[in-house]
């Protein structure tokens, strides 16, 4: 699967940022950690991570610094913005009350509706 | 957004822009960081290096084209792209040097031609007043009906009517133009003064540059003389030095305080050197002035108060106007159909600017057209040649957008070359214009190419550069495969569509010339007619005014003695002189208005009560002035020394016709009384003879006149009248010294023959001729060109056609009779569309044409048939070309 599917697409942003809030890391891992907590149900190309954070960078929310990684290589690790926080909070409760609304309609009973 | 999220924003833009290899360096890195890491894993996870390397850049999906999106992801693409558009255009325009010239040289005349008028158009008419609120500010205008009886200014009553009446009025000030000789030990000079009344500068807002302006302790009988200078005044005959407030300077022969000095402002309706307070003019604070209502000398400017409009105080001015009429009817005769006109003083100063700077503007507009339509058929040819290249790119992947935007750039770099060259042209443009703006407004010191024109041309610039761009087809992704599969190759060349368009731009530029043609034919019969009018004079003498006294000298009749006898040894003098035929001394001079009017009436046969009597202007002569102004003498005879005390008067043939109807004058009573003085009594006398009329310079209408006896008027600054057989130079020189040889200190001005006058009242309609004629002749030239450049190209794209037509038998004067008339019947069309579009439009000109009707059909047909002309001119080169086309190469092309 080389494109997110649509639902991610769209929320790929809020999930970076989340991330992003507990601590500052680069590219592979964000993939790895995404990986890992979705349990794999959402696949995102690796690749398509890169353009998202760029555009997060480009907006202001993260910002990026060259770092040395457990490696001992150089990396470039992103860490949220004062800006990105409050972003971040407003896209959580976006998502909340969208995810909230959805599952109130799919939880409905036909013989109720 | 927060500022600092901002900034980063804009730190990270410019780090794209300007430090592109490293942020590229720095995503190439961090790319491969990522791949490597992911290799890594899945090398621990058991995989061979080159599987585990492979299903990282498999799982990666793509790394050229993530790296592409997150280029996009940068915000700055569209800027480096249009960089890159920019250069590319610029190497593409230095390949085709020809056509880039070609194409800014062009559109550089259009857009200079309407940089220039645009500066005068703003600087006359548009910008603010630089009064304060000056959009308050009015100008009141009373009219009667009748030649001369446009805007008559007011007098002190009905100033007082509308100073205490109006409400919206929150301050009324009276300004007479007035002229004041200054004296200084070297030389003598005629200053044009406005007498104000203490609260003007408040009323228009205006403040002292130095010193201080006048108030209200300035007004009346006891208050001293004080002069305000104008500040271009100050600038120019005083140096600016500030030394010169608190000084006295003699204004005819009295001294008067300098008080200050004015900032820049204009005037109306003249410019003015200084402005008096009304103490300077007897005459403005005389009984007659200050409680005749008839006695009208004063121009009225008002301001509103911050809160009404302009509408509430035009009805208030109406409704007081309307009760000012009805109570005093003896003021206001009812044949003369007086009015009252509220306009903003704004209007007022661009009234007699506008007509003429909106025809020149239309006129540089159309010029405009002609130019666009001309460089977007060079476009066109040009995108024709290129359409291979384009085609090319389109088969690469450049999308139908992008070739649209590099389009776009290119013509950008061309359209604003066009318009720096075009300013550099408006530069040399303004100057002449200006002085040619001051004919008409006192504003014209206000032109200027400043930071408004030139956004005005640079959305000049921008505008064409969108619309030349809309005229360029460009593959689209349906039509590319055919194109690719033919190579390009003149797939388009010769497509019907752009045929059609080419076309209509001919007709387009060939339809705007004519229209520009018959502007340019009817201003020039206008001044044709105006130099041709039969003035009534059989010479041509020169002529020069003296002012040897003042007004309050005037009152000393053993210095009014002096005068006459010194202006009688003068006259004796200069007509003594070799050459000289005849010399007289008039009021002023032939063809000169004196702006004063009688009504008369021949005795026995009073004006009817309601009926309009016969208004005839005042002027004077001496016994030797009909003689020598070449002034026939119809019947009777001219005045004589004895006629002096007053009871003669000389005629015209149109007062006798007037007046007299088809009886001889010669021995017949008139009664008459001056204008305004309503209430006085006729004043008789016997008319001595009639003299052939004559016409003011600038009209062809000729007014009733009457001269009286120079001596019986208190007249102070008379004209002397020179006939002499030519040399008027020589002349001019020598009777300027036999002047001062009698009174040194004496202001001699206006030295010119009637014909230098004359030349001189027209120079307005010539530079409007001239103008106007000389966009046509741009707009002719670059037509023609283009005429000629669309047939040419339609011959090269048909040069296979031709050469089978003519291997088939045509004759080559077959050929080029198909391409003339080719040519012709666009010219035809244009020509036609043309006439009709100037029937439809030059009515506007009506107010600036003379002795010819704004449809004149002679101009017409002789526009239309020069316009067909060099159109079959601009035809014949290429027919002539495709003529000489040989079948047996153009068939192998």
């Amino acid at each position: 699967m080389s494109r997110p599917n649509d639902l991610v697409q769209g929320t790929l942003d809020l999930l970076v940022l989340k991330m992003l809030a507990f601590e500052s890391m680069n590219g592979w891992s964000i993939s790895q950690r995404l990986k890992d907590l979705s349990s794999d149900i959402l696949q995102v190309s690796d690749g398509s991570l890169y353009p998202a954070l760029h555009k997060l960078e480009q907006q202001g929310w993260i910002e990026a610094e060259w770092r040395q990684s457990p490696s001992n290589r150089r990396a470039k690790f992103y860490s949220l913005t004062t800006a990105g926080r409050r972003q971040l909070k407003l896209e959580a409760n976006n998502w909340e009350r969208l995810s909230r609304a959805i599952s109130g309609i799919v939880a409905l009973n036909p013989r109720e509706a | 957004m927060t500022i600092d999220r901002l900034a980063t924003i804009v730190r990270l833009r410019i780090r794209s822009l300007f430090q592109r290899d490293r942020v590229e360096h720095e995503l190439d890195e961090e790319l491969r960081y990522h791949i490597e890491q992911q290799t890594d894993l899945n090398i621990r996870l058991g995989m061979s290096p080159d599987a585990a390397r492979y299903e990282a850049l498999r799982a990666f999906g793509g790394v050229e084209y993530q790296k592409e999106v997150s280029r996009d992801r940068r915000g700055t693409r569209w800027l480096e792209e249009l960089v890159g558009d920019l250069k590319f255009s610029i190497r593409a325009l230095r390949r085709t040097p020809g056509f880039t010239l070609t194409v800014i040289v062009t559109l550089a005349l259009g857009v200079g031609a309407n940089t220039a008028i645009f500066s005068v158009v703003r600087g006359v008419l548009l910008k603010p007043l630089p009064h304060r609120h000056g959009e308050r500010l009015l100008y009141l205008r009373q009219s009667g009906s009748g030649p001369g009886q446009q805007d008559i200014n007011f007098s002190v009553p009905e100033v007082r009517d509308l100073r205490t009446r109006v409400p919206s009025f929150a301050g009324v000030a009276e300004f007479s133009s007035w002229s004041s000789i200054l004296y200084e030990k070297s030389a003598t000079q005629r200053l044009n003064v406005g007498l104000v009344t203490g609260n003007y500068f408040d009323v228009m807002g205006l403040a002292a540059e130095i010193g201080r302006t006048t108030g209200p302790q300035d007004d009346g009988v006891a208050a001293p003389p004080v002069a305000v200078l104008s500040h271009e005044f100050w600038i120019t005959h005083y140096g600016a030095n500030p030394g010169v407030v608190g000084t006295n300077i003699t204004l005819d022969k009295h001294p008067v305080t300098v008080i200050g000095v004015l900032e820049p402002a204009p005037f109306f309706p003249d410019r003015v050197d200084a402005l008096l307070n009304l103490v300077n003019s007897a005459h403005h604070l005389g009984a007659s002035m200050q409680n005749q209502r008839s006695h009208r000398m004063t121009r009225v400017v008002a301001r509103l108060t911050p809160t009404t409009t302009l509408e509430r105080a035009r009805s208030e001015v109406a409704s007081v106007y309307a009760s000012m009429l009805k109570q005093n009817p003896s003021d206001y005769p009812a044949a003369s159909h007086y009015s009252i006109d509220v306009m903003t003083l704004k209007e007022a100063l661009g009234h007699d600017a506008q007509l003429v700077l909106y025809l020149l503007m239309a006129s540089a507009a159309f010029v405009l057209i002609v130019s666009a339509s001309n460089v977007a058929n060079l476009t066109l040819m040009r995108s024709v040649k290129r359409e291979h290249e384009l085609v090319v790119r389109a088969a690469l992947g450049a999308g139908s957008a992008r070739l649209r935007r590099l389009k776009l750039a290119e013509n950008l770099i061309l359209t604003t070359a066009g318009a720096a060259v075009g300013m550099l042209i408006a530069r040399g443009g303004v100057k002449v214009l200006t002085a040619f703006a001051e004919r008409y407004s006192p504003r014209a010191s206000d032109i200027h190419l400043d930071g408004a024109v030139m956004v005005f041309t640079l959305a000049v610039a921008v505008a064409l550069a969108i619309a030349l761009s809309l005229f360029v087809s460009i593959p689209g992704d349906g039509g590319m495969a055919p194109r690719v599969m033919s190579g390009g190759q003149r797939a388009g060349g010769n497509s019907p569509a752009r045929q059609r368009v080419q076309r209509g731009l001919v007709v387009v530029q060939v339809a705007v010339t004519v229209m520009l043609l018959a502007g340019a034919g009817l201003l020039t019969q206008t001044i044709i007619r105006l130099t041709r009018v039969d003035t009534g004079l059989r010479a041509d003498p020169l002529t020069m005014r003296v002012t040897m006294l003042t007004g309050a000298e005037a009152r000393d009749t053993n210095a009014v003695r002096a005068m006459r006898q010194k202006f009688e040894q003068i006259r004796t003098e200069l007509a003594a002189l070799p050459g000289v035929t005849a010399v007289g001394i008039g009021g002023w001079a032939p063809l000169r208005s004196s702006g004063m009017y009688f009504l008369a009436e021949a005795q026995g046969k009073p004006t009817a009560p309601g009926a309009a009597s016969a208004r005839a202007e005042v002027l004077s002569a001496d016994p030797n002035f009909f003689m020598a102004s070449g002034i026939p003498l119809l019947r009777g005879r001219a005045f004589t020394p004895a006629d002096d005390d007053g009871n003669t008067v000389i005629v015209n043939k149109a007062f006798a016709d007037r007046v007299f109807a088809n009886e001889d004058a010669v021995g017949k009573r008139v009664g008459m009384k001056v204008e305004w003085r309503v209430d006085d009594t006729l004043q008789w006398a016997t008319v001595g003879g009639v003299v052939g009329n004559t016409r003011e310079a600038g009209s062809d209408g000729v007014h009733p006149t009457i001269f009286l006896p120079l001596r019986s008027l208190p007249i102070l600054n008379p004209g002397i009248i020179i006939r002499a057989d030519g040399r008027d130079a020589e002349m001019a020189k020598i009777a300027q010294a036999v002047v001062r040889k009698y009174s040194p200190t004496a202001l001699i001005e206006n030295v010119e023959t009637v014909q230098q006058f004359r030349a001189e009242t027209f120079a307005k309609q010539r530079l409007n001729a001239v103008l106007i004629s000389s966009f046509s002749a741009l707009a002719v030239l670059i037509a023609a060109v283009g005429i000629a450049g669309v047939l040419a190209f339609s011959v090269a794209a048909r040069t296979t056609e031709i050469g089978i037509r003519m291997s088939l038998g045509a004759d080559s004067g077959r050929v080029q009779r198909m391409i003339l008339t080719e040519g012709a019947s666009l010219v035809f069309v244009g020509g036609v569309l043309g006439v009709i579009g100037a029937i439809a439009s030059t009515g506007a000109l009506r107010g600036l044409l003379f002795g010819v009707s704004p449809r004149d059909p002679v101009t017409f047909v002789a526009v239309a048939a020069a316009m067909a002309i060099i159109g079959t001119i601009a035809c014949w080169i290429p027919a002539v070309r495709a003529a000489r086309i040989d079948p047996a190469i153009a068939m192998r092309a």
